[in-house]
């Protein structure tokens, strides 16, 4: 199948993982194997200096995985500007997923700030993917600045509500010029085999994967899915119809009226 | 008494401060090589840790990545 092209790197998985939530490193770096990913999501938060415990990253390996670090937590565009910059200071990678959140209860981005803070990031030489709501015009700004991607959002944030943006999204897929990574709320294989059949060139998923009671079966089932639904993308997706249409013949009955 | 505000907690230190923003690491016991610190808002990378002197009442951050979406 062809490659996931986002500025000047291609991969040939069309799965993003976050790392949050998982029960343990052990299972976050297995599950994140399974399912085949090869650009994961990590947070920058402060060490807990009474507490430092296990080193994340150790578990990650940098070789075989983009790490794609993301400003969860800033609440505008100064605050996500401050956490790309120490991520890159800390990764040397440019690569960030841009995240400003300010509302605490459904975790939606705010627009105004992201958009800010995705032309000051473009500016410094950052690729930028940043996490939106399904506006198709935010969406079109955001390519206008030089975005890498743009991340629409499926439902809000570890809701696994599914597609509830689907009319959105499929705008956003039909007049975008750069990849359209649909992120957030899938919580389900079928959810994100449907973002990937309405043409999306790539899903995020997380807490989907991280909370099931199985994570590594979900990430293979997660994975198949993306891939199932890549196909039928590409193979053309047979129109709707109000009225059945037969699939068997209707001559040659073994009646005679 | 000399003081830190590491990450936005007031640390003192009743004896002397550490010399080097490495000596703070190790004094708290954290793995330097994964951490980033911010002094007063400026970046210190890993490899500057050595050679960045601590003085009181600065304002340090240490910050390293967490699992996240």
């Amino acid at each position: 199948m062809e490659k996931l092209c986002i500025a000047d790197r291609q991969f040939d998985s069309r799965l993003l993982v976050g790392t949050g939530k998982f029960a343990s490193n052990q299972i976050m770096s297995q599950a994140i194997e399974a399912a085949g990913s090869e650009i994961v999501t990590v947070a920058l938060r402060r060490v807990d200096i009474e507490n430092p415990d296990d080193d994340m990253l150790a578990h990650i390996d940098r070789d075989k995985y983009l790490l794609l670090p993301n400003t969860s937590g800033a609440r505008d565009a100064d605050e996500a500007v401050r956490l790309s910059k120490l991520a890159r200071a800390a990764t040397g990678i440019k690569w960030v997923k841009l995240e400003v959140t300010p509302d605490p209860y459904y975790l939606l981005p705010d627009p105004i700030e992201t958009l800010k803070a995705a032309e000051i990031l473009v500016n410094e030489g950052f690729i930028v993917l940043p996490y939106i709501n399904a506006d198709p015009i935010l969406a079109k700004k955001l390519e206008d600045v030089g975005t890498a991607t743009v991340m629409p959002l499926a439902s809000p944030i570890g809701s696994n509500q599914g597609l509830k943006t689907r009319a959105a999204l499929e705008i956003i897929i039909e007049q975008a010029n750069v990849p359209v990574v649909v992120d957030a709320g899938l919580g389900l294989p079928s959810h994100a085999a449907e973002a990937m059949e309405i043409g999306a060139d790539a899903v995020l998923v997380n807490t989907a994967i991280a909370i099931a009671a199985e994570p590594v079966q979900m990430a293979i089932a997660f994975k198949k899915a993306v891939q199932a639904g890549r196909l039928a993308y590409l193979a053309g997706a047979a129109a709707q119809s109000k009225q059945a249409n037969a699939s068997s013949p209707l001559t040659g009955f073994l009646r005679n009226d | 008494m000399e003081t830190l505000i590491i990450n936005g907690n007031e640390k003192q230190f009743p004896d002397a401060l550490p010399d080097t923003l490495a000596d703070l690491i190790e004094q708290l016991e954290v793995e330097s090589k994964t951490i980033i610190a911010e002094v007063d808002g400026r970046i210190v990378e890993c490899d500057n840790f050595g050679k960045t002197k601590v003085t009181n009442g600065q304002k340090i951050e240490l910050v390293r990545f967490m699992g996240g979406g």
